[in-house]
């Protein structure tokens, strides 16, 4: 199962090495393999996840190695999905690129001894269906949060005016679709798995809190570039710090704070 | 400050921004601190400047001050103020009607306020019971526990606590049984029951030469001379319960033993070693409960409604 994992960790340094030399060339055409490596990644990851599920009886997405595997497998199938919908407006090698290389990270990082592989059944308190709905749904909308974020930097970095309104769009249609999954599942779902296992449910636990803190970071986004019509540097700074928040939430509260949701 | 100028103040999202943002900033540096630990330990942990920070602007229990509780009160009137204002131009306006946000308002409206008779109202309380036990929940509702499973997977870890209870309405039965699980707590009108923890509760039977009896529980003691016999735990060895002592001698132990019935220990011979499996159970009177589950519904609706009619008009 692991050797799956493996082979799909190299399909995305396949596919980001393939995209890098595309991108240093400068063709003016997307190359034609790497979505579908990062698509193969995808499978590969979800097959690994059902194998894992199979045996510990539970669908496996309840420790930091499978979330981690979850997560990448879910950043390549959007990056899949993206680069087959594009239609005339072809999605952004550079957009692209950088998401592929955060897939790539997170792969690496559960490949590491920070994330232990050990296949072990789920103890009462994750045996519901409200955590399954909860980790996956905030998984799905922190995916569309990785693109926002590479949009982000690709904003920041550019001095072309169309490119920046095409990121700039990319950014606000990303988190557009990501916010209501992350909201369903890390704050709802999350909210009635608690009041079902400890019977409250809120407690502020860091994980909780920092859960919050993206939540609202991302709604204030939407609120100054949906509501007050702000485009430009302010947008693309608060995605940027949604991101941090939302990458802070995973591993900074795991590592650095106290809590709850000691797998992630 | 005239109404209408209060009214064009709260509805502002320019507001709302600043207040998501100054909550956002606040909740960040709350995470740093340990909530709700004793003030000698943000003493101990701190340097004098920060200790006083802490504790004068309580950072130390931070969700429930006032430093968080205004913006919060100031968001939620924006949050109504806005509402109502966009509602009413919604209503008002030729153009498509997206009724998608407002819902999501009305559900972080309704879930504030189901948080608010949560904080105010709710009651909780924890008891551990034996097979047989019987406890009172509410002036209606009692339970009595007619057993208790502990599930291991084949590695030894947790899989299930299961209590099987009876509910009594009035004194008389209304549910035969109910197994309340993790995951799977009892509900009943006005209550609800949770299975927490699960534990031995260990007793030890002991008599003196002269026929009187002593009972004693894992963490108390007996003086023997010199020696402090300390009772640390009941231990199943095989099908024979033992009672673990360690001898102390000042502060230093000096021996261990395992004790069986009939064993002797200073002046005294065991005469029974009882291990009882208590269920831990947590009873929840939530008068938000109610009113959270109808704004999670609005607030999915909302989400639901805000995306597809957003997709709707996006198509040419």
């Amino acid at each position: 199962m692991i050797g799956m994992a493996v082979v799909a960790l190299a399909l995305i340094a396949l596919s980001a090495v393939v995209q890098a030399v595309a991108l240093l060339r400068k063709e003016p055409r997307l190359d034609p393999i790497s979505h579908w490596l990062l698509g193969a990644a995808s499978a590969l990851l979800f097959a690994t996840l059902l194998l894992r599920s199979i045996r510990i009886g539970f669908v496996a997405v309840t420790n930091t190695y499978e979330s981690l595997v979850f997560f990448s497998a879910v950043i390549c199938a959007i990056l899949l999905a993206l680069r087959l919908t594009a239609g005339k407006r072809p999605f952004s090698p550079l957009v692209a690129f950088g998401a592929t290389i955060v897939c790539l990270a997170l792969l690496m990082i559960s490949s590491s001894p920070i994330a232990p592989k050990d296949i072990q059944p789920p103890i009462p308190a994750l045996q519901s269906i409200w955590l399954v709905l909860h980790v996956t749904l905030a998984f799905i909308g922190e995916s569309f949060f990785v693109v926002s974020f590479v949009a982000a930097l690709t904003y920041l970095g550019t001095k072309s005016v169309d490119r920046r309104a095409d990121m700039d769009r990319l950014m606000a249609s990303s988190i557009g679709i990501g916010y209501p999954i992350f909201t369903a599942g890390a704050l709802i779902f999350g909210a009635i798995w608690a009041e079902t296992a400890w019977g409250r449910w809120w407690g502020w636990d860091p994980k909780e809190t920092w859960a919050l803190i993206t939540w609202l970071l991302y709604t204030a986004f939407l609120h100054t570039r949906l509501v007050k019509k702000l485009r430009g540097r302010t947008t693309a700074v608060l995605a940027l710090v949604g991101f941090v928040a939302t990458v802070f939430t995973y591993f900074g509260v795991n590592f650095l704070l106290a809590g709850l949701h000691s797998y992630g | 400050m005239s109404l209408n100028t209060l009214y064009r103040f709260f509805k502002s999202v320019r507001l709302a921004v600043v207040l998501l943002l100054v909550i956002t900033v606040f909740s960040v540096l709350a995470t740093l601190v340990p909530q709700g630990r004793e003030e000698a330990f943000y003493q101990a942990s701190y340097p004098v400047a920060v200790y006083r920070l802490v504790t004068v602007l309580h950072f130390d229990r931070f969700f429930s001050s006032i430093l968080f509780l205004i913006p919060v009160f100031l968001f939620t009137l924006n949050l109504a103020v806005c509402t109502v204002d966009r509602f009413l131009r919604r209503a008002r306006s030729r153009t498509p009607k997206r009724y998608g946000p407002d819902l999501v308002h009305i559900g972080l409206l309704l879930l504030i306020l189901g948080s608010l008779a949560s904080v105010l109202a709710r009651q909780e309380k924890n008891f551990s019971v034996a097979s047989g036990d019987e406890v009172t929940l509410s002036k209606t509702y009692s339970i009595k526990l007619l057993s208790m499973q502990f599930l291991r997977y084949e590695n030894g870890s947790p899989k299930a606590w299961i209590s099987t209870v009876r509910v009594f309405r009035n004194g008389n039965e209304e549910i035969p049984t109910f197994p309340i699980r993790v995951n799977h707590p009892l509900r009943l009108p006005g209550v609800a029951v949770y299975q927490t923890t699960w534990e031995d509760k260990g007793t030890l039977t002991l008599k003196d030469d002269q026929g009187n009896e002593a009972k004693g529980r894992p963490g108390q003691g007996l003086q023997d001379g010199e020696s402090y016999w300390y009772f640390s735990d009941i231990i199943k060895d095989g099908e024979v319960l033992r009672a673990a002592f360690r001898e102390y001698r000042g502060n230093e132990v000096v021996s261990t033993r395992m004790l069986a019935t009939a064993d002797r220990i200073g002046p005294y011979t065991v005469t029974r070693i009882e291990s009882i499996p208590m269920s831990g159970l947590k009873a929840v009177n939530d008068p938000g409960y109610l009113l959270v589950i109808v704004a999670v519904i609005v607030l999915a609706a909302g989400l639901g409604l805000t995306y597809f009619q957003k997709k709707r008009e996006e198509k040419p």
